[in-house]
């Protein structure tokens, strides 16, 4: 048992145990997830590399583990969601997304000639529930969180947000608290190129005066903004 | 549980054989909505126009006086619909699905016409029998781009084009004051006279008019854009006194309940 | 004849003030020969959206017991009750994967949504939606409850004048259809709950 890792959470192909990247997350009237952006060489183009994707209008995602098979489960949540609205003329409730997914994960580990997904998801969303911040993981076990962090650094990073997290934060604070979080234990210096943040917010809408939520990656430029104040 | 929860994708044919049967009966399978319909489209100085009326038909019935018959394919694209209502409606649906997913995926905006060979690929698929005939216009890398796609899958790339039953109409408005280079505000103008052609001379066409206006990083959907058809007010009422209607007891107020409905409780 | 005449039908839905209204008629027929004069059209999907589903009574039946189920499922899956906007889409997406070989019915839907906002909406045997914000009609009396509604319906309806309104549409309608009648159905949806009358009407 020591020299393969059979954990569903951190299984690699090769028998290694796989050294995961930090991502994680917090939730207020909207949601913040944020990750770090950890390349094996400073030669990377870090600028390609994409950890934080959009699924629908209303739902983003990040991963903690496998980068190839994270691939494969956006392509298959992006389809999902569409199948959804092709249906009901609307986004799905973020449970119900996770929930699919979820399946097609467990289906991965009893299924013969494949092999479960080597990533942990956090997805955020809204909905008519309001914020949601979910965690799936290969197992196909899924749990909603207020505020948490997946990755090798997770169980630092959920004893600072067990003392920085409150239910009334706003999303401005939410950005803020999330950046301090992936900081603390961050390798080497924090830049607009290094982590990838993704905000889950409510624009007022002008067609039928309802809430629209809007899935957001923000871009370097706006990183920085927040990293500077934070400095 | 697959076959239960999960539609599958495409058509279905199992009621095709007991509708023909009937059909051979002698009993007259009905039709579906059509939208008579005028919708057109214009390349202006800095972008493109659509423009549609709003009326359903079904028969010699309207069905709908202020349908909307301008789709939405991708921010930067929208699409006008004639023909079979629900086809145009649910062939525009599905390719902006497809080119939602295909934006994501390529992370950049869909070219126009990436969505006119999805659209006339799909419609060439069905032989015509899938309805719809379309007015694409949208702002892309390259520029703005105006297509028809008519039922069989052709297509045509103009400066300025009509369709359905009040295209003609519309099309004698384009052919006498259309010319390159004209302003937004000269456009609208050309685009709301040439669908208000359709509404008075067709009667496939009528109600109001919509506009939308596709400029670079724009679409501005202005949903009746002009109401040359509004309905006056009523010079009587005709409500009646309570109590006129006659029921039967028990007239009781009740929350209804859902018959078939499972025991979820356990 | 058309099939859409075989069994004979007239449904009718109305917006009012807070509430909508949705009647039907109960015969069952095969073409001139009364079968049924106690023909349920107008089916309950949750607490407060209703849909009347008038055409061939064979596919009455079918769709309603479809509807049914994947409602149910939809509850089950995510713990929530449909919105009557939801459920239009689903039997519109439902209506239109039978494109080339359709059931015969032309669904009307009324209902009150999350925020008590009424709503209504009709559509064709295959799936397309006509969202109305003053009535909607079907049936082989469609073309008088049109002349009917047209008249008769007027903004800002209370429960009770949507009742009067409603009920004289219908019932006038009917008596000028061969095919339809034979007593009739009235639910008034409010935010409270449903009032449901039966209507005394010709029996000829």
């Amino acid at each position: 048992m020591d020299r393969y890792s059979f954990s569903l959470t951190t299984f690699a192909p090769n028998g290694k145990l796989l050294q995961i990247e930090h991502a994680l997350a917090a939730a207020a009237n909207g949601v913040v997830i944020a990750t770090e952006k950890k390349t094996g060489s400073s030669l990377i183009e870090v600028s390609s590399l994409q950890h934080m994707v959009k699924v629908c209008d209303s739902i983003g995602m990040v991963y903690s583990g496998m980068g190839p098979d994270f691939r494969v489960l956006v392509n298959s949540a992006r389809k999902m969601a569409q199948k959804y609205r092709r249906i009901y003329m609307e986004d799905p409730p973020v449970r119900i997304l996770v929930k699919e997914l979820a399946s097609l994960m467990q289906e991965y580990t009893q299924s013969g000639g494949v092999r479960p997904f080597g990533v942990s998801l956090l997805l955020a969303g809204f909905d008519d529930r309001g914020a949601n911040l979910y965690q799936v993981d290969p197992s196909g076990s899924y749990f909603p969180w207020k505020a948490t962090s997946i990755g090798k650094n997770m169980v630092n990073a959920k004893t600072f947000l067990e003392k920085r997290f409150n239910g009334e934060m706003e999303l401005e604070d939410a950005v803020h608290t999330a950046i301090l979080t992936l900081k603390e234990g961050f390798e080497g210096q924090m830049t607009e190129q290094s982590i990838d943040v993704g905000i889950i917010g409510t624009l007022p809408n002008a067609q039928d005066g309802g809430p629209t939520p809007v899935f957001q990656c923000l871009s370097p430029a706006d990183i920085r903004d927040y990293l500077s104040n934070i400095a | 549980m697959a076959p239960l929860t999960e539609p599958s994708a495409g058509f279905k044919f199992d009621n095709v054989k007991r509708n023909q049967l009937l059909g051979d009966k002698g009993y007259k399978l009905p039709t579906a909505t059509k939208t008579g319909t005028t919708i057109v489209g214009l390349i202006f100085k800095d972008g493109l126009i659509l423009g549609a009326d709003t009326r359903a038909t079904a028969g010699p019935i309207v069905a709908d006086k202020n349908c909307e018959k301008i789709h939405y394919l991708a921010p930067n694209m929208y699409c006008c619909g004639a023909g079979t209502a629900a086809d145009t409606e649910f062939t525009t649906n599905m390719i902006s699905s497809q080119l939602a997913l295909h934006s994501l995926n390529t992370g950049r905006e869909v070219r126009v016409v990436a969505a006119m060979t999805m659209l006339k690929q799909y419609l060439y698929k069905y032989h015509g029998h899938v309805g719809a005939a379309l007015v694409l216009g949208g702002y892309d890398v390259t520029g703005p781009h105006l297509f028809t796609i008519y039922p069989h899958g052709s297509t045509d790339k103009l400066p300025y084009v009509t369709m359905g039953s009040g295209s003609l109409a519309a099309m004698s408005v384009f052919e006498s004051r259309w010319r390159p280079g004209m302003s937004r505000e000269e456009g609208i103008e050309v685009v709301k006279d040439a669908i208000e052609a359709g509404i008075f001379n067709d009667l496939g066409s009528g109600s109001n008019v919509d506009v939308c206006v596709i400029t670079k990083g724009n679409a501005e959907y202005l949903r009746n854009y002009s109401t040359p058809n509004e309905r006056v007010q009523k010079e009587q009422s005709y409500r009646f006194t309570p109590g006129t209607t006659e029921f039967y007891a028990p007239r009781v107020a009740r929350q209804a309940q859902e018959p078939a409905e499972m025991d979820t409780s356990a | 004849m058309s099939i859409m005449q075989y069994n004979g039908s007239a449904i009718v839905a109305m917006a009012g003030k807070g509430c909508v209204a949705i009647a039907a008629d109960k015969r069952l027929g095969q073409r001139a020969l009364t079968v049924d004069t106690e023909f349920q059209k107008v089916f309950p999907i949750t607490d407060r959206t209703y849909i009347g589903l008038p055409g061939l009574a064979t596919d009455v039946k079918t769709l309603y017991d479809r509807f049914r189920m994947r409602v149910n499922l939809y509850k089950h899956n995510e713990e929530r009750t449909i919105e009557p906007k939801t459920f239009s889409h689903l039997v519109s997406h439902m209506l239109y994967e039978r494109r080339f070989g359709p059931y015969f019915v032309e669904p009307v839907v009324a209902g009150l949504d999350k925020n008590d906002e009424p709503y209504i909406c009709g559509m064709d045997l295959i799936g397309c939606i006509n969202f109305a914000k003053d009535f909607i009609v079907g049936g082989t009396a469609s073309d008088n409850l049109y002349g009917m509604c047209e008249s008769l319906w007027e903004p800002e309806l209370g429960p009770e004048d949507l009742f009067e309104t409603i009920s004289q549409a219908l019932l006038n309608a009917v008596d000028r259809d061969a095919l339809s009648g034979w007593g009739a159905v009235v639910h008034i949806i409010t935010p409270e709950g449903v009032i449901t009358r039966d209507l005394k009407g010709r029996m000829d």
